[in-house]
């Protein structure tokens, strides 16, 4: 599929791709993909009846263990599934979260009843959460998060406010961060709470991010959630948060190479074929140059990824070596979308609505590249994680 | 005999690593690098370690083993002849001409020491070709290292390799100072008597790169140590009332030199790990290797010395040495410019 050689990643691994490719030519036919990419930009992505087919034929929950329903696959063979998923431009954003984030929590600091009532409705692809987490006071400062939660007879009261959380416009459930002990220090004070978005005294107010798709913010006014809908003990939420991230971070990371090889790839097809002012665009030296040196990066993005998944395989959480490889690979991210205004020139504005842009999704991908250096950790904060947990330097 | 595991290959960099502090410490290594007799004398101790061998049988040695113990080089500063070493192994092992057996011989010994000149292969259009007339080699050859020292000759020229001794008429040997310690060297070559052995193209061409991989692999030791070095003054050294490595500025400064580190060494082991597993397509991955170690590493050095300060800004401290070995070894053979070009004739085709 990439214009680079492709790694070998095991004949488990490979296997894995075909039967994952088999089912995507079955499921996901070029008929389907094309009235997907037919939708407004802003409408892609999500879709709430291809996460309903992905589950009805297990494709939720790849990396679930079997004795929640999943198949129990390697990270490396979850990370064969995300790229082929985002090659074939497959819209799974519907059920992420709720796989990815809010199952792996349940699994760890769930109940019982939790368990039985919340993973059969992911795993079939039905529950669609979103990340309530940042707030206008606590971004990459997280634990700062104010947002109240107070215990009423069955009930916590929620008040608060939350905000540039994706999906939240669509979504039927938040994945809630709130205070619920105002005294304790900051990460102690912390519970997980899973509230339905239709409850009274939710209001979500979606505006347009950068990149073309919404994210909101919401506000929460006396809005009751029941007391079981509460994961993990009360005041241990950093922990429930903290663990899902970290694996997390990995797959997120797959799903960003996978984008940025499919954007380079066309990238340099077009640069390949074709002919500006009478010239071949691949003759001029210095376009080879760029392209060189973007593919040098590229194959080291590659590897830095390789590398977090060999930790997660060790049986460890890759720190800051996933660090690394976010870094890395969100601002390589950003170094080709500008690369390639350089070489399609003003032609390169042009979104893929313009019917004689050179390459329409370019100018897309450039305004996405902000949201991967800030999203999930913002890159100076993982630079800090590199400096302090890679290179043990002293805090401040 | 077996390829070597991973755990063998930490046995190997250990023991170079022991070999080198003891013989080849920090201290006076700059002085040391300017006497032919201590580099001759290192030479015959690293043979002894069985390293005048590499790539004599790469099922048994790969260039995993090369790189490693090129990465150690650059770590000690050690200019030991390893270059040439390495190219005659991979072009004369499998031949079986008696007058090359002879000088593989001594070389495996230490008693040999080679200095190479890819010709043709260097990727530096300053770098001079040769012509080889019957068994006379004529040519005026830039940048070549370890010709003070050595005792033979490797010039790449035509479809082959011409070997002469350092001691045949016509050769001249003159010291080019610059940033590269020790010198690099203008040899001359006037009609003097060589050897030339066949060697197909496609191999000469194999092992140039294999060549440049070396260096990038002596320049990733160097860029790696001098990275320890600043890692661990930022962790004393105080100013303003804290530790340097306290300030944001410097972590991050830091933060990004091991993600260029890291990037290096696992393309650079990529490379390697397929070339030795019979992968095609370690040429490709070779050239990313290089265009990435080229810019990566010098700026690793260059932000090594922005956390050292001042004190390693001194001849005598050991950052200095490492400095000059990571950019003379990037801007060998074409350098990152070769890299990429190869990159873009792999994605794009050629450029006509």
């Amino acid at each position: 599929m990439t214009a680079l050689p492709a790694h070998d990643m095991g004949p488990a691994a490979n296997a894995f791709r075909k039967e994952v490719r088999d089912w995507l030519a079955r499921n996901w036919t070029p008929e389907k993909r094309a009235a997907h990419q037919n939708k407004p930009f802003k409408d892609r992505g999500w879709d709430a009846e291809v996460s309903r087919l992905m589950g009805r034929d297990g494709w939720i929950g790849v990396g679930w263990p079997k004795r929640f329903g999943g198949q129990a696959r390697s990270p490396t063979e979850q990370i064969v599934f995300v790229t082929e998923l985002a090659n074939a431009g497959v819209p799974y954003h519907a059920h992420n979260t709720s796989e990815s984030i809010v199952a792996p929590s349940l699994f760890a600091y769930g109940t019982q009843q939790q368990q039985d009532e919340w993973l059969p409705k992911i795993r079939n692809g039905e529950c669609h959460f979103a990340l309530g987490y940042s707030e206008p006071e606590a971004g990459s400062d997280l634990a700062a998060l104010r947002t109240r939660a107070v215990r009423d007879g069955d009930d916590w009261v929620v008040n608060g406010q939350k905000l540039w959380s994706t999906g939240a416009d669509k979504a039927q459930y938040m994945w809630l961060a709130v205070r619920t002990d105002p005294e304790a220090k900051k990460h102690a004070g912390i519970s997980m709470l899973m509230v339905d978005l239709k409850s009274p005294g939710v209001t979500i107010r979606p505006s347009m991010a950068l990149y073309g798709r919404t994210f909101s913010t919401h506000f929460y006014d006396d809005v009751r959630v029941p007391a079981k809908n509460m994961v993990g003990e009360v005041n241990n939420g950093w922990k429930v948060i903290t663990d899902a991230l970290a694996s997390e971070r990995v797959m997120i990371g797959g799903t960003r190479i996978a984008t940025i090889e499919r954007a380079f790839d066309r990238f340099t097809e077009y640069v390949k074929t074709a002919t500006v002012g009478g010239k071949a665009l691949k003759s001029d030296p210095l376009i080879r140059d760029r392209i060189g040196a973007l593919a040098a990066d590229l194959e080291v993005a590659r590897q830095l990824q390789m590398r977090s998944l060999r930790v997660v395989e060790q049986g460890r959480s890759p720190i800051h070596e996933a660090a690394m490889a976010k870094v890395f690979a969100s601002e390589l991210q950003e170094r080709l979308g500008q690369a390639a205004l350089d070489i399609l020139g003003t032609g390169g504005l042009l979104s893929e609505d313009a019917e004689s842009a050179p390459l329409g999704e370019m100018e897309q991908f450039l305004r996405h590249s902000l949201m991967g250096i800030i999203a999930g950790g913002s890159n100076e904060i993982q630079r800090n994680i590199i400096a302090q947990r890679g290179l043990d330097l002293p805090r401040q | 005999m077996e390829a070597l595991s991973d755990t063998d290959r930490d046995l190997l960099r250990r023991s170079i690593r022991e070999f080198l502090a003891a013989r080849w410490p920090a201290e006076g290594a700059v002085e040391r690098s300017g006497e032919t007799q201590t580099v001759t004398a290192v030479w015959r101790g690293l043979a002894d370690q069985g390293l005048g061998a590499l790539g004599a049988n790469m099922a048994e040695a790969g260039l995993r083993e090369i790189a490693l113990a090129f990465e150690e080089l650059g770590r000690a500063s050690c200019p030991a002849p390893l270059l040439g070493a390495v190219a005659v192994n991979l072009a004369f092992a499998t031949q079986q001409s008696n007058a090359m057996g002879a000088l593989l011989e001594d070389l495996h010994q230490g008693k040999a020491s080679v200095a190479l000149a890819l010709g043709a292969f260097d990727g530096d259009p300053s770098a001079g070709k040769a012509e080889l007339r019957g068994d006379a080699l004529s040519a005026k050859l830039a940048f070549v290292e370890g010709a003070q020292a050595a005792t033979h000759f490797a010039v790449f020229a035509g479809e082959g390799i011409a070997v002469a001794t350092s001691d045949a008429p016509g050769v001249t040997i003159k010291a080019t100072p610059g940033l590269a310690v020790p010198s690099l060297s203008e040899v001359t070559f006037d009609n003097t008597p060589a050897i030339r052995v066949a060697v197909p193209r496609e191999t000469l061409a194999d092992i140039a790169l294999m060549v440049r991989l070396a260096c990038a692999s002596r320049a990733l030791g160097a860029a790696q140590r001098s990275f320890e070095m600043a890692v661990e003054h930022a962790k004393i050294r105080k100013q303003f009332g804290q530790f340097i490595g306290q300030f944001q500025a410097i972590q991050h400064k830091l933060a990004n030199c091991l993600i260029s580190l890291d990037g290096a060494r696992m393309t650079l082991e990529t490379a390697a790990t397929a070339r030795d597993g019979g992968n095609p397509d370690w040429r490709t991955f070779a050239s990313s290797a290089l265009a990435f170690a080229g810019p990566a590493l010098r700026t690793v050095s260059i932000e090594s010395h922005r956390a050292l300060g001042a004190i390693g800004y001194a001849e005598e401290h050991e950052a200095p040495r490492h400095f000059r070995r990571v950019h003379a070894d990037l801007a060998r053979f074409g350098g990152v410019q070769r890299a990429r070009a190869e990159l873009a004739e792999f994605l794009l085709g050629p450029a006509s």
